[in-house]
Formats: structure tokens, sequence, C-alpha cells
């Protein structure tokens, strides 16, 4: 028996390893190749003369901070407001009864699926008309499309495990609605809230058909940004890399942070007995 | 400790929901009851019968549709749940998570400013009563029902409430255990003698713990009264079916009149039963009425009984007494008898009924018909 768990438990780490060299390698290929000169970057694998040159290049000499700013702005807002919008609108519909409710629900679920080319060229159109072209309140705006749902579904859910009673026990020991939802619910629900906002900011950040659309030159982010790097004559593949690894950072940094919650916060149920 | 006086009380859920229900659907109709200072209540129904409603709006977590609730000599009805003076043990448990044990029961003291001292001490007061006191340093997660059932009572005593709310405290716990807390909380109420309303589906529950019991049914108060009123003298069908264990037989009787003397009949049975002589003044010949007898004042007649012979169609042997159940016309009567003799299915006995403790109750409403002397 105990033979059988260890070799049972070395096909799965064997699997796990195979995996995350699967998920990794492309990852370590773009930060290989950030550090490639162009001379060298189709005659070279691995064994190549290490250069900043891309760093240099992209960092300093272009504005790519300007975008990196903008991208930060605009996705930050978005999940922002998609928080303040969203928990309460999650509570509602965990807890309230009205009609058309699971109607309604459904309906801001369905904005994931539909396709963003779908409904970009109307938004184009609308977006010039109304003035909302180009800025960042017009990003964020259509943001909401992406992080608003996913954080209403991901917070509902852990709404609807909180025993009701809960709540009713704090009100009769002495909290006001406001002091039960912030200083018992909120808690509770912080996991949830904590992952949710994570891959919302993560599916904001990465949002490409938006701001190539509906935003020019005055905002920018840095996935559209990117494509500056194809120029007319050459694909600087050193310098792409270079700012897609650094527009990579901010999502790492913040899931390394909050580790502790991610993992529970997907796994859903919050509160068990 | 407080008096708690209930009166008319209407409760009506607006149809925000799917369904459409009735327009005059009250989930409490018109409920008026006065509990005594020290008074243990028990509130007992089906489910969906308005019992917990009830509770809810004297906590203060339910609107009141109309009516009065005064709980001392103040009327509560728009009084935040904090400020009525009462503590609520829910039927969940409701222990906040990420909070200990001590700190759960504390809570509500926390909320309130009492100092850090008075706290440990009214908590090292109240934990040994409920037998909770190893696990002040625990949390709930790692409880049993029954101990997350004693930290939730804990929690609703420690700020000496008014009024204490008890909903279906023992409804989630296993057999031995509801029984533990069951006389527990008799216990409990011995020596704080703190005025109780305990929600509960369970007649058990509610004959053994409850010093007037307030049955309900559809919103409507059926009866209010003592255990021994409720059993021995229920004021309709209902009560009568929903009290004692296994309930009030009730069967659909035929009134004949032979010589001088009244009988119940049966449809597709031979068995009859005179009727009392206290009724005979509300009698007819053909009158059709339900009869209602407990299984107790059935008995398995003797060898030279007169009784009526019938074969047992059911037998559960519970040792310390034998349940025997027979065929009348359609329905099954249930009896108890305590005697040693064993039966089998299909065995032939003698039925006798103690025709003097027959209730009588009304064809259509179910209402008691009670003899006017």
């Amino acid at each position: 028996m105990k033979r059988k768990r260890i070799v049972g438990n070395a096909v799965k780490n064997g699997l796990l390893a195979l995996y995350a060299i699967f998920a990794l390698f492309p990852l370590f290929w773009m930060v290989l190749i950030s550090f490639k000169s162009d001379a060298q970057m189709f005659n070279t694998t691995f064994i190549f003369d290490p250069t900043l040159e891309n760093y240099d290049a992209v960092l300093l000499r272009t504005d790519y901070f300007k975008y990196f700013l903008d991208s930060i702005i605009v996705s930050v807002v978005a999940v922002l407001i998609s928080v303040l919008a969203g928990v309460p609108a999650a509570y509602a519909l965990a807890r309230y009864n009205f009609k058309k409710k699971e109607s309604l629900a459904f309906t801001i679920l369905s904005f994931r699926f539909a396709p963003e080319i779908l409904v970009v060229l109307p938004l184009f159109m609308i977006y010039q008309k109304i003035g909302l072209y180009d800025t960042y309140f017009g990003l964020i705006w259509v943001y909401q499309l992406i992080t608003m749902p996913l954080l209403i579904w991901v917070i509902r859910g852990y709404f609807e495990d909180i025993s009701v009673e809960i709540e009713h026990a704090a009100q009769v020991d002495g909290y006001s609605w406001w002091q039960v939802f912030l200083k018992r619910l909120l808690p509770l629900i912080k996991p949830g809230l904590v992952s949710a906002s994570l891959l919302a900011f993560i599916f904001a950040w990465n949002n490409f058909t938006f701001p190539l659309m509906l935003s020019g030159t005055h905002v920018e982010t840095i996935t559209v940004a990117s494509l500056k790097y194809i120029a007319s004559d050459t694909v600087h593949y050193g310098q792409m890399a270079v700012a897609a690894t650094v527009s990579a950072l901010p999502a790492v940094i913040f899931a390394l942070l909050i580790q502790k919650h991610l993992v529970r916060g997907l796994s859903f149920g919050a509160v068990k007995g | 400790m407080s008096k708690l006086i209930i009166k008319n009380l209407y409760k009506r859920y607006e149809n925000k929901g799917k369904k459409k229900t009735q327009p005059n659907d009250f989930a409490v109709n018109d409920l008026s009851l006065e509990c005594e200072d020290g008074e243990f209540i028990g509130i007992l129904g089906p489910s969906g019968c308005g019992k917990t409603t009830t509770l809810r709006m004297i906590a203060g977590l339910e609107d009141i549709t109309a009516g009065d609730i005064y709980i001392g000599d103040q009327r509560v009805n728009d009084l935040h749940p904090k400020n009525r003076n009462i503590g609520l043990a829910f039927e969940d448990y409701a222990l906040y998570p990420p909070l200990t044990v001590y700190d759960n029961i504390a809570f509500n003291l926390k909320a309130k400013g009492v100092s850090k001292d008075e706290i440990k001490q009214r908590v090292m007061d109240i934990a040994p009563l409920l037998k909770v006191e190893d696990l002040l340093d625990k949390m709930p997660i790692s409880l049993s029902g029954g101990q997350k059932q004693r930290v939730n009572i804990a929690r609703a005593i420690v700020r000496r409430p008014g009024i204490l709310l008890l909903d279906e405290p023992l409804s989630h716990l296993d057999g031995k255990m509801r029984q533990a807390l069951r006389i527990e909380i008799k216990r409990l109420h011995n020596e704080i003698k703190c005025t109780t309303v305990y929600v509960t589906h369970d007649q058990l529950e509610a004959m053994s713990l409850a010093d007037r019991i307030a049955i309900m049914n559809l919103g409507v108060l059926q009866q209010f009264g003592t255990p021994m009123e409720v059993y021995d003298d229920p004021a309709n069908e209902f009560v009568a079916g929903f009290i004692g264990e296994p309930p009030m037989n009730i069967l659909k009787t035929t009134i004949i009149k032979h010589e001088n003397d009244y009988y119940f009949t049966f449809e597709n049975s031979d068995l009859r039963i005179i009727a009392p002589r206290r009724y005979y003044d509300l009698l007819s010949d053909g009158m059709q009425v339900k009869m209602g007898v407990r299984p107790t004042d059935i008995y398995v007649g003797g060898p030279d009984s007169k009784g009526t012979p019938v074969r047992v169609a059911v037998y559960e042997d519970l040792c310390s007494e034998r349940r025997i159940g027979v065929r009348v016309g359609d329905e099954l009567v249930m009896m108890i008898t305590e005697d040693d003799t064993r039966y089998r299915q299909g065995e032939m006995i003698k039925l006798e009924v103690n025709g003097e403790k027959t209730h009588l109750f009304d064809l259509n409403t179910g209402n008691r018909i009670r003899s006017k002397k």
C-alpha cells in the first residue's frame, strides 16, 4: 500500500512538473529574448551575449512609463468602481427577492460571453459622438463589461454562503446594518473579494480590443503600445519582449502579495459550519 | 426579566417573489399572547405556521404588518433589535467564524462598551452554566453541533436579556444530544428564571419544557394553554392531532340512537362506542361528527371482554410500551398498552374504548364540540 502511494505521488508530481514547464516556458522564453540583441535574435537559442540594450531602449528612450501609467490608471480605477458598485449588487442578488432577479443576474454574466469585437464598433461611434473617445473615463467605463460581472458573480456566491442568521445575530448584538456589512460581512467575503479583484485586474490589464479601438494618443495602454515595436521595416522582438516582461510584473507582484487569499478565494466556500 | 405581551399581531409578506400568493395570505394572523415574568412559553406548530416569523418580529428582525408587541411596559414595535433587551439563539447557531468562542460570547457586551474586566467576569459566570468553559479558546468551526448550540445560547443570555428567544435550538442535533440539551435548557431556565419563548415543531420539546404552549397553524393561534390543558382539552382537531405521540386517533363517525343511548359507529366496521352522557343534548340520530380518542384510552380486552374483535394490523414493541394498530374501516387506529402480552400481526384481539374519554369535533370546521355541562 505504502509503495503504491509513493509511486502515485511521484507520478502526480511528475505530471505537475511537466505542466509547470509547459506553462512557464513561454514566459521564460519572453524573458530570455528580452536580453538578446536584434542581431542575435534568430541565430542563437540559449547561449548568447546578454545585453540590457533593449531595456535601455524601451524604458528610457520611449514613453513606456506613460503607457504603463495609463494602463495602471485605467485598470485599477475600473476594478475599484466594480468593487464599489459590484459588492452591493452582489449582496442584493444574494439576499433580496425581486422581480426578474435571475434574468438580471444572467444579463450581467452575459456581458462576458459577447465577443468584444461585436460591441466595439458601435461603441466607437457612440464614443466619438459623446466625447468619450480617447479619455480615461471612457475606457474605465467600458472595462466595467469585463470586471463587473466577474466580481458580482464571485462575491454573490460568497454572500450566499454566509448564513443570514449571522447578520441577524450581529443586529441583535447591537450593530446597525452598516456595521454588520462592514465589520461582519466584509471580512468573511475578503478572500473572494481579493481574488476576484485580482482576476478582474488581470483581465482589464490584458485587454487589447477596447483600448485599440476606443482610445488614440491621449490614453494609450501598454497592450496597444506594444504594437509600436513592429516597425515598417523590422520587428523589434527584443524590445517587445521587454515591454511584455515589464507589463507582466504588476499582476505577478499582486498575485504574490495575496497568495494566501488566492488559493482559498478561488476554491470557494468561505464560511462552513 | 420582563413580561411579553403580543396584541393582535399580523404579518403579511409582500408578493415580491416569483409565485403569486393569495392577497390575504397572512404569515401571522391576529396573534395575541401574554407571557408572565419568568414564564417559559413554547410556540409549537408545523413548518410554515408562522412561529419563527412571530419570534423574529419579537426580536425586531422582521417588520410588523399590524399589531403591537410590548416587552416589559415598553412598546417595542419600532425599536432596533439591540434596544429591545432580548437574547436570541438561532437555529443555525450563527456563530461568527473568525472569532473564538470567548469573543463570540463577549461580542454583544463589547459592542455595548462594557469594560473588559466586566466582560470577562460575565463570560466566566455564564460559561460553566452551559458547560462551555473548556471551549472558550476554540474556533466555532472545531465545535460539534451540540457545543455550538451551547455557545449560541450562552451568547444569548450573557447580556442578561429581558426575554430569551430560542428558535428551534435542538432541531439540528442528533437524538441523544437533543435530549441532553433539552434537559440542560430546562435546568438553565430554573436557574436564571428568564422569560423564555421557545419555538419548535417538536411537540415533545414543547410539552417537556414549556409552562404554557401556544399552538399555531397557518398563521393562526389554535390554542394557548399549559401542556396538560392542550393534551386533555384540545381546542380543535388540529391541536388534538398535533399533541401526543402517537397523536390522537381521529375518526369520522355516524351517531346512531339505540334504545335510549347514542353510539358512535364507523363505516365498514363493527365497532360501536357508547357516547358519553354529557354529549346527549348535542347528539341526534344519524348525525356525522369526528371523534377523537387518545391511544392510551383504547384497551385490549381480556377473554371475557365484550369488545369488538379486530385484527392486529401493526405491532410495535418499544419494550417500555407496546403500540398496536388496528383497522377501523379504512382508518388505522393506534393504541398503547403497557401490559406484557405480546401480539403478532394478524392476531385477533378485542377492542375496548373508554367512551368517556372521547372528544368530538365538527366535521367541517374541525372545532371542538363541547358538552354544555
